[in-house]
This record gives C-alpha cells, sequence and structure tokens, in this order.
C-alpha cells in the first residue's frame, strides 16, 4: 500500500519558491499497475521521487510498503530503496562498462547473497524479461533501445520489490518497442502482483494501466477534471490507431 | 560481478587517460625514492668508509691549512695512540685534467696500523714499503683507468710542481678511489725542485681502544693548544660527515624538487579525478537511486584512484629499487666501472615502503575532493541534476 497525505514540495528557483507538488493526497493499492500523466511540469516525476524515496516531502506524510519515509536520513532511505523499489528510466542508464548480466547483478551486490546466487537471480530477471541468451555477455552500447530496455526492467525487478517505478519507460523508444515494454510491465504486474507507478507521456499506457492519476500545476485533478483528462488521452489514443 | 570487476571496469573505460595518470605517479614515486637515498646513500658511504677508532687531526683553521710534519712524532707519543699517518694531497691529474681522483702521500711504514680494517694483504704491504715508488689503488680507480697491479702510470701534480712515476703494488678493496704513495717520494720530488716538504695537509691517527678515542682528541689538540697551528682532531666519522655536509644544502634542494613534483602530479590525478567522476555523474546517479550509500560510493570512487596511484607507485618504486641495484651491481662488477658514486647510492626497503606509501597517499590526496563531492551529493540533487 502507498499512502499520500498532504504532501508538498517545493524548490527554490533563484528568488521564486516552485510548488512542484501541492497538498497531493493519493492512496495506491498493493499490486496495483498505476499511470501518472500529466503534461511537463505538472510534478509527475517528483511524485515518482517521493514515493520511491528518492526525495523527502517538505510537508505531509508518505508512507509505502508499511514504512514511513519521512523521518528517514539519506542512508536509511538508500537502504530502504534497495530492498523495497525497482527503478526504470527513461534512457535505460545501463552502466556501459557492464554486460547486460552485471548491470542486473549491480544492485544485488547491497544484498547478502553469493556471487553464484547474485548471477542465477540475474539470469532469471532476465528469462523472466525475456532477452534472448546470446545477448546476456553484451555491453548495453551493442544493445537495441527496447533490449536495453528489458535489461532495466531486469535490474529493476531482480531484488523483488514491493513496488517497481517507471519514469516515462517508453519516452526513448519505437511504438513496437513500447508497446512490448508496456505489455512486459503489465505481465509483471498480473504474474508477480508487483505495484507499478509509472510515469508517461505515452496515452498507450491506458490500455494496460488499472488506473490512471493526472497532475497538473502539482496538483492531482480530481472528479470532472480528471475524467476530462483520461477522455482526452483516450481520443488521442483512439487517433492514434486509425492513424496506425 | 564483484566490487572489484567493476572497480577494474571503471579503470579501463578511459585507458589512455588511466595509463597517463598512472605514467605520472609512476615517474613522480621513481624520482622521490630516487632523490630519497641521496642523504641515506652519503651516510651509507660514511659509515662503510668510517672506523670508530680513527681520528682525523687537520689545522684548526681548516682541511685547507697545512700542519708541520713535526707534529707527527709528537702525536705517536701521546698516550692512547696506536698508530698515526700523514696525509697529504697531491692532486695528481691521469692523462687529463678531468681525470682527476684523490691521491694522497701517506707514511708507508704504519699504512697497515692505521687502516687494519682495509685488510691489505702482508704481501702487499711488504711491497708497498720496499719501493719508494709504489702505489696502493682503490678498486673503482684500478677498473676506472684500467689498470692492473704491476702497471706503470704517471700521475701530473696539480697542487705540486711534479709528476711521479709510479708502480702500482696492491688494490684496495675496502676503499674504492684513494692512490696512496710514499710520502718520502714525493719529499725527494719536491727536494730536487728546491721546495720544502716539512708539512702535511693532515694526520690520521688511529686509537688502541674504542674508549680512548675522546681523551686522546683532547689531548692531542691540547698539545698543540696556542702554537702557530693549533689542531682540530675528529672522528673519522664526523670528519666525513662534515666534509658531506657540503653537499647537504644541493641535497635538501633536490629532494624538494622531487617533493614539488610530486606535488604536480597530485594536481595532475586530482584532475584527471574530477573529470572522470564529472563524465560519470548519471552513472553516479544511478548507483545512488538503486540504493548505494555514501561510504559505499566515496570507497568505490576513491578506490579507482588509489588502485591506479597504488599501481604506479610500487612500478615507480620497485623501478627505482630495481635500477639503483643494477648500477650498484654493473659498479661492482668490470661490466661498467665508469659509473661512480652513481653506484654507491643504494635503495633500503624502508624507502621502497615510503615510495608505496607516498603513492597511496596521492592516491587519497588527489581522489578525496572529488570522490567525497560526489558521494555525499543528495540522491534527489544528482537524480535532478542529469535527468
Amino acid at each position: 500500500m502507498i499512502r499520500l497525505g498532504n504532501v508538498s514540495r517545493h524548490f527554490r528557483r533563484g528568488p521564486d519558491v516552485v510548488k512542484a507538488l501541492d497538498r497531493v493526497t493519493l492512496t495506491i493499492a498493493d499490486g496495483r499497475f498505476v499511470a501518472l500523466m500529466g503534461p511537463s511540469g505538472s510534478g509527475k516525476s517528483t511524485l515518482l521521487n517521493l514515493l520511491s524515496g528518492i526525495d523527502r516531502a517538505d510537508e505531509g506524510d508518505v508512507e509505502v510498503a508499511g514504512q514511513r519515509l519521512n523521518g528517514l536520513s539519506e542512508d536509511e532511505l538508500a537502504a530502504w530503496r534497495s530492498h523495497h523499489v525497482g527503478l526504470i528510466f527513461q534512457f535505460y542508464n545501463l552502466l556501459p562498462v557492464l554486460t547486460a548480466l552485471e548491470n542486473v547483478e549491480l544492485p544485488l551486490l547491497l544484498a547478502e547473497l553469493t556471487a553464484d546466487e547474485r548471477r542465477r537471480r540475474a539470469r532469471t530477471a532476465l528469462d523472466v524479461v525475456g532477452l534472448m541468451h546470446e545477448r546476456f555477455a553484451q555491453l548495453p552500447g551493442t544493445l537495441s533501445g527496447g533490449e536495453q530496455q528489458r535489461v532495466a526492467i531486469a535490474r529493476a525487478i531482480v531484488t523483488d520489490p514491493d513496488l517497481i517505478v517507471a519514469d516515462e519507460p517508453t519516452g526513448d523508444l519505437d511504438a513496437k518497442s513500447a508497446d512490448a515494454v508496456l505489455a512486459l510491465l503489465s505481465e509483471l504486474n498480473r504474474e508477480f502482483h508487483k505495484a507499478i507507478v509509472l510515469v508517461t507521456h505515452d496515452p498507450r499506457a491506458l490500455r494496460w494501466v488499472d488506473e490512471v492519476h493526472h497532475l497538473d500545476k502539482g496538483c492531482l485533478l480530481e472528479g470532472d477534471e480528471a475524467v476530462r483528462a483520461t477522455e482526452s488521452l483516450e481520443q488521442a489514443l483512439g487517433t492514434a490507431r486509425v492513424g496506425r | 560481478m564483484t566490487y572489484a570487476t567493476l572497480l577494474a571496469r571503471n579503470l579501463r573505460r578511459n585507458r589512455l587517460r588511466t595509463a597517463l595518470t598512472t605514467l605520472s605517479i609512476l615517474l613522480a614515486v621513481f624520482l622521490v625514492c630516487a632523490v630519497l637515498t641521496l642523504p641515506s646513500g652519503l651516510a651509507a658511504i660514511v659509515d662503510r668508509m668510517a672506523s670508530a677508532t680513527r681520528l682525523s687531526v687537520h689545522n684548526k683553521a681548516g682541511i685547507a691549512y697545512l700542519l708541520p710534519y713535526s707534529y707527527l712524532h709528537k702525536i705517536r707519543a701521546v698516550p692512547g695512540v696506536a698508530a698515526a699517518t700523514s696525509f697529504m694531497w697531491f692532486g695528481g691529474i691521469y692523462d687529463e685534467p678531468k681525470n682527476m681522483f684523490p691521491n694522497f702521500a701517506v707514511d708507508p711504514d704504519v699504512v697497515g696500523a692505521v687502516w687494519p680494517d682495509y685488510d691489505i694483504d702482508p704481501q702487499t704491504l711488504a711491497d708497498f714499503q720496499r719501493h719508494r715508488d709504489a702505489a696502493l689503488v682503490g678498486h673503482r680507480t684500478m677498473r676506472t683507468f684500467g689498470w692492473k697491479v704491476g702497471d706503470r702510470v704517471t700521475l701530473r701534480g696539480t697542487a705540486w710542481p711534479v709528476d711521479l712515476d709510479f708502480r702500482i703494488v696492491g688494490e684496495l678493496t675496502k676503499n674504492p678511489v684513494w692512490f696512496l704513495f710514499s710520502r718520502v717520494y714525493l719529499e725527494e720530488a719536491l727536494r730536487a725542485k728546491g721546495q720544502s716538504a716539512d708539512f702535511s695537509g693532515m694526520m690520521w691517527v688511529r686509537v688502541a681502544a674504542a674508549d680512548e678515542v675522546e681523551p686522546v682528541m683532547r689531548r692531542i689538540d691540547d698539545l698543540f693548544r696556542n702554537s702557530t697551528a693549533e689542531t682540530a682532531s675528529e672522528t673519522e666519522k664526523s670528519f666525513y660527515q662534515s666534509f658531506m655536509s657540503s653537499l647537504s644544502g644541493l641535497t635538501r634542494i633536490i629532494v624538494m624538487v622531487g617533493f614539488l613534483a610530486v606535488a604536480a602530479v597530485v594536481f595532475i590525478a586530482a584532475n584527471s579525478s574530477s573529470m572522470t567522476i564529472r563524465e560519470r555523474a548519471a552513472e553516479i546517479a544511478i548507483l545512488k537511486a538503486l540504493g548505494f550509500r555514501r561510504h559505499t560510493l566515496l570507497a568505490l570512487l576513491l578506490g579507482e584512484t588509489l588502485l591506479l596511484a597504488a599501481g604506479g607507485g610500487i612500478v615507480g618504486a620497485c623501478g627505482a629499487y630495481g635500477l639503483l641495484k643494477l648500477l650498484a651491481y654493473l659498479g661492482a662488477t668490470s661490466a661498467r666501472p665508469g659509473l661512480g658514486p652513481l653506484s654507491m647510492f643504494e635503495m633500503t626497503g624502508t624507502i621502497l615502503l615510503e615510495g608505496i606509501a607516498l603513492s597511496l597517499v596521492i592516491g587519497i590526496v588527489a581522489g578525496v575532493i572529488p570522490a567525497w563531492g560526489a558521494a555525499r551529493k543528495p540522491v534527489a540533487a544528482a537524480v535532478r541534476e542529469v535527468f
């Protein structure tokens, strides 16, 4: 369960204070596949950073998987993230000097596992995301965008986290690869009952997620505003389907 | 995959930069190890040459001033003195002016008694005393000029207006450079030119027992107090140390230059480390987001600089050790006899370890600020900066 209660996050830009999030209250049940949508600068990524323990709220409470994150120090948050959160980024952000398999092993260095066990789990994760075995020993630079994102997803699930957060995971992919990645995330959600929170501009996500939350200017849209935003996206998705 | 794999892969990321940084550290450590052998090398030379029971007696005004030769007999009569010889610098050169080396006129009958530690065999000593033109020559000087026992050589005087022909009767195995010959031979040559030879540059005195050294020095100096040529007695070690101290200023400057080179290398390595870390800001942000804590990241980033510095340091220090050993070997054998003092500087194990420790200090100093800066940055700020 993810609970955000009256959460605000402000940033100082020169003399101005920007309200990236303003008194956001949100609850996400376990095992849900959720999309956070909204225009650029609406606060989606800030919200994602707060519920993944990367950032801390200025006001309000953030509770994820039974852990209240507000009071944790930087190092405590790091330790918590390493066990409870899997992260997926738009540009994959794999370490270019490590092979696909080694990139997936990387978060397991923080767990008390033997080298053999780390390798075994990393192979399993890569099998789950469907990367071909002959790609395991390749460096990220030699993989396609879709393959790199699969490796990034494997890296996010290898620690068996309670929550997977994905920031624009399809933003750098072609339509086919984007669909494949969304399908994979949906499958992980269904098969392993992992809560997945996705930040995206991509209306295709509507076909895969259980619920959508819209943000605008740091506020969560509710009621009619939220319904209109979803309808607008569905229309865009319909247009896209006709276009294809 | 282990942390070591991660370290190794990161070091191989930009091989040219890694190689150049390692090379700069290697050269700095090599240089420092080499110059650190200077003071200890000079001290080792003094220790090797000096005897605990041998004294130098010279003019109190300085070694450039002479002493009356008659002092020798008075010194020999001082209680506690086992043997004493006059010691006169001849300043002879062989063939060309550049071939100058230390050659001295001594009293042949007491050479064995004054320098018993030189282990000159009795037959050689007998030959040295029997022939008025006999010479005993240090092993390195012998090899430098390609001389052998039985050769006849001529030295052209620069301090005295005479040229002298010598027959080499023996080699000094415990003194590398000296060329000793009979004072009587020099006296005769000077008298033939109408010059007096009733003086000596200094005297070497051997004391019968180590605990007699201090009293004997006092007795000798008291003996000539208020005379026209007062004496200053000192142990052989002290004499050589004061002689070598004239080089200490230069040695200090050389050592300082060595450490300045190290300081320059620290800046080069720090710059290299900063660039590496800046280029990897996104990766470091990812590691933080994945849950790597500050101390782990600090250890990883600092570990890279340390590994690189230690690699350069070990090769540099071992290289200096090996090179100086090689020079010592070549100098001690007939392979390259002309190496001179270069072959006398030995690098100790302590200097080797100091060189390696220095490289670790270079690594820490160069790496700690950029690594700490990257490690301590909050994950949110790091993520916001790069995504």
